[in-house]
């Protein structure tokens, strides 16, 4: 009876892997359309008439900034160096303990102003506005801690542009970011509503943004690259088909451009969710499909910005474990989206997508790994099974990562040849020496969920060289 | 079974692997080498190659990005048969080809092309922002082409006639201060837009006579446009506008204040009494940033006037300003 239970939770597992990696593989045909695609729109782009147009539609860069002391100058510089035609960046320092204010102040040559905004969106007291004797277009407001989404509400209130980009403090963009992905907003604005693009991540992201395409280094440590090769196979394998099939679900909190007014229609960023970015996407796409109305939220293939990875184990179980915890809370709120026809694509795929491979996971991936483990102890299969379906398993994953890396070098020639080969070669390697850590932190955050745990538990930045 | 069906998985995906790893190392050996050097100009072979795909209409995404390219590449090159493929390219029922024919012709940019780009303007069957934008990237060649669009019986021409002429500071003057009377309102706004890089020509008669019109947008118009033209004399009619319904409005009449500096501060000072509590706040906003605050906070901290200020502002005003005070007195010690 044992036996043929643990046979059969085997093979219900085992086919869950099956049907996930076969789910994968009909997405990346649909992302290679998508790609492509946008690959020959990117390449036939105006680029340089956008960026001196006075029809370009300008834009407000919002950066919620916590304890970013370390960070904070490079990517606030990173932001004012914009190429594009008209935009502000707002910095809401949200209650930083730490010097990140006195940074600012200091590099950006900081004066307190009294400024009368328009409070449309709740938000913690606004303590100080400050504008820049240097740079006309940057405004930092340094407000009572809220949180990440109540920092962005109150930047909202301050905004002036049609369209506003929420950006993360620990991320540095090309100088061309904002002109790729509003671009794709220009040719619609009465239909985009969101657009968001892809980021790598790097241990030290103003070293690789420093190099140009083509020559951009990846991080010899393995941790960091298999990082980047997760950020890859997440953006250029899944949002893209995502995109194409109207189901993209998650505006990353690093980058991601919304209109105004569908921002302030919908309330602004939730402040109950552990995490913003995610529950937004799914908030709007809820509000939209169920009025009917004619939308587009979009994610595009170029890379546009690199954002810090953790340097360790410990700092990547926390950010994954959070992340896991917001999906979650996410997909369970939203659970009337489930399998409902009246919310389309985003209802009878984007959501139980979600909730097959991110809420249900790690359950069934520990239920998987412990049935195998009493089927090895039992002697239900031979070694040479075990090995074989590790090596299928491995060589399956590696072969999604080696799609993503394609994927993204036909559309960027980002990275140096030696540093693909070297991501192609890791690649096999990621179920034994990454995917263990991303199984423990993606279990943790499922317990916290459990617990009803809504804490950031935030991470030291990585030390940089000088 | 189970080892059997691991064992094809494992065999696939491994020789998957290795195929798309050769894809991406090869694929970037041959970008490398192919386009380290890459060429504008087309001739021979890729020449008819590239005349075959934009001529040729498409039945698919990647046909019409092919087509896309295709006219790209021979509009860039100035191709001697750039111009017919564009032309007919520009009356493509698909929008990225329409599209990549205006970037075409703004990219060969003489004559015949602006004389294109001014008619898709006028017809309307392609984006007008994406023509817009090529036909003021031309400036000044278009220049006296586009005064017939003021008086075209479409609105959106008009707007865009209107819109485009701000490069052009020396032409359509009475034409633009016609258009403030506008039945249409973004005529109406985008002529005063325009005026606002213009003074003379009645510009400013009219500008203030939009400070009172019904639309908020042509409001936010006239008083960034009348701070420009009018000067201080317009000063007390824009800052009437702080005490607008709209928040825009508002804002647009402190950035005009604003800009004219110390011009506007008798009529600020006026508005520092006003029964409107926005009113009040935006003008002592204005005499904030235009250094006023800052001026009698060192000369004169006891003044009657800073009182008033202080009062129409609010605590974190005065606060902000002391700061201020502080910083530079620390900084001039220093």
């Amino acid at each position: 009876m044992t036996t043929q239970l643990l046979t059969v939770v085997v093979l219900t597992c085992l086919g869950y892997l099956l049907l996930t990696n076969v789910v994968a593989m009909v997405f990346i045909l649909v992302g290679a359309v998508e790609n492509a695609v946008r690959r020959h729109d990117s390449r036939s782009a105006d680029y340089s008439t956008l960026a001196s147009s006075r029809f370009t539609i300008p834009v407000s860069v919002i950066v919620a900034a916590y304890n970013e002391e370390a960070v904070i100058e490079n990517t606030v510089r990173s932001l004012l160096d914009f190429e594009y035609p008209e935009f502000e960046v707002i910095v809401a320092n949200d209650g930083s303990s730490d010097g990140t204010l006195e940074r600012m102040r200091e590099a950006f040559a900081l004066e307190p102003y009294e400024v009368f905004v328009r409070r449309i969106l709740q938000s913690e007291e606004v303590r100080g506005i400050y504008r820049s004797a240097a740079h006309p277009n940057l405004v930092v407001l340094d407000k009572a801690n809220g949180g990440k989404a109540d920092a962005w509400n109150a930047g909202l209130n301050v905004a002036r542009y049609r369209y506003v980009c929420g950006v993360d403090a620990d991320t540095v963009f090309d100088r061309n970011a904002l002109l790729k992905v509003m671009r794709f907003a220009i040719q619609d604005p009465a239909r985009v509503i969101g657009v968001t693009s892809q980021i790598t991540t790097a241990k030290n992201p103003e070293r690789m943004l420093a190099a140009p395409p083509g020559r951009r280094p990846v991080d010899s440590e393995p941790l960091m690259v298999y990082q980047l090769l997760d950020f890859l196979r997440a953006f250029l394998n899944n949002r893209l088909a995502w995109s194409r099939l109207g189901f993209m679900l998650c505006s990353p909190g690093g980058f991601q451009i919304w209109r105004r007014d569908v921002l302030e229609e919908v309330g602004g960023y939730a402040r109950s969710f552990t995490c913003e970015d995610i529950e937004l996407t799914f908030r709007v796409h809820e509000r939209f499909l169920r009025e009917r109305r004619d939308y587009h939220v979009h994610c595009l293939p170029d890379s546009i910005g690199v954002t810090e990875g953790p340097d360790s184990i410990a700092k990547l179980i926390a950010q994954r474990e959070r992340w896991q915890r917001v999906i979650n809370e996410t997909v369970v709120h939203y659970r009337r989206m489930w399998f409902n026809p009246r919310y389309r694509s985003v209802g009878l795929v984007g959501a139980p997508f979600y909730l097959l491979t991110e809420v249900l996971s790690p359950a069934i991936e520990l239920l998987g790994i412990g049935s195998l483990v009493a089927a090895a102890a039992l002697g239900l299969f031979e070694p040479v099974a075990f090995v074989a379906i590790l090596g299928a398993m491995a060589f399956t994953n590696a072969a999604l990562t080696a799609c993503a890396i394609l994927f993204d070098d036909l559309q960027s020639r980002m990275y140096r040849r030696r540093d693909l080969a070297r991501m192609l070669m890791l690649a096999p390697f990621d179920l034994v020496l990454y995917r263990p850590f991303i199984f423990w932190a993606r279990l943790k955050g499922s317990w916290r969920f459990l617990r009803r745990d809504k804490g950031w538990y935030k991470f030291d930045r990585n030390v940089r060289a000088a | 079974m189970l080892l059997r069906i691991a064992v094809s998985v494992f065999a696939v995906s491994f020789v998957g692997w290795i195929a798309l790893s050769l894809t991406v190392v090869l694929g970037r050996l041959w970008y490398d080498a192919r386009y380290r050097n890459p060429s504008v100009s087309v001739s021979g072979r890729r020449a008819r190659r590239l005349l075959r795909r934009a001529a040729r209409p498409a039945r698919t995404d990647w046909g019409s990005w092919r087509r896309v390219a295709a006219l790209t590449r021979l509009a860039r090159a100035r191709h001697s048969a750039a111009p017919r493929l564009l032309r007919r390219a520009l009356e493509d029922p698909d929008p990225a080809v329409s599209a990549a024919a205006v970037r075409g012709l703004g990219a060969l940019g003489d004559e015949w092309a602006i004389e294109q780009l001014i008619d898709a303007l006028r017809r309307g069957h392609v984006s007008r922002s994406r023509v817009a934008s090529q036909l003021e990237r031309l400036a000044p060649l278009p220049g006296a082409q586009l005064l017939r669009l003021l008086s075209d019986d479409d609105p959106t021409v008009r707007f865009w006639g209107a819109t485009l002429l701000a490069g052009y500071p020396e032409i359509g003057g009475g034409s633009l201060v016609a258009l403030t009377r506008d039945e249409d309102p973004n005529v109406r706004a985008a002529a005063a837009e325009t005026l606002g890089e213009r003074p003379g020509h009645g510009a400013a008669d009219a500008l203030l006579a939009l400070l009172d019109d019904p639309e908020w947008f042509v409001r936010v118009h006239a008083a960034r446009s009348a701070g420009h033209v009018v000067g201080a004399a317009g000063a007390p009619a824009i800052a009437h506008l702080l005490s607008d319904t709209r928040w825009w409005v508002r804002t647009a009449a402190k950035d005009a204040l604003r800009a004219l500096g110390r011009e506007a501060v008798p009529a600020l000072v006026r508005v520092l009494g006003s029964p409107d509590r926005f009113a009040r706040n935006g003008a002592a906003e204005v005499l904030q940033d235009i250094g006023v605050v800052d001026q009698l906070a060192v000369q004169d901290p006891q003044s009657q006037l800073l009182a008033r200020i202080y009062a129409a502002g609010g605590e974190r005003l005065r606060e902000a300003a002391e700061l201020r005070a502080a910083t530079r007195a620390r900084a001039e010690a220093a």
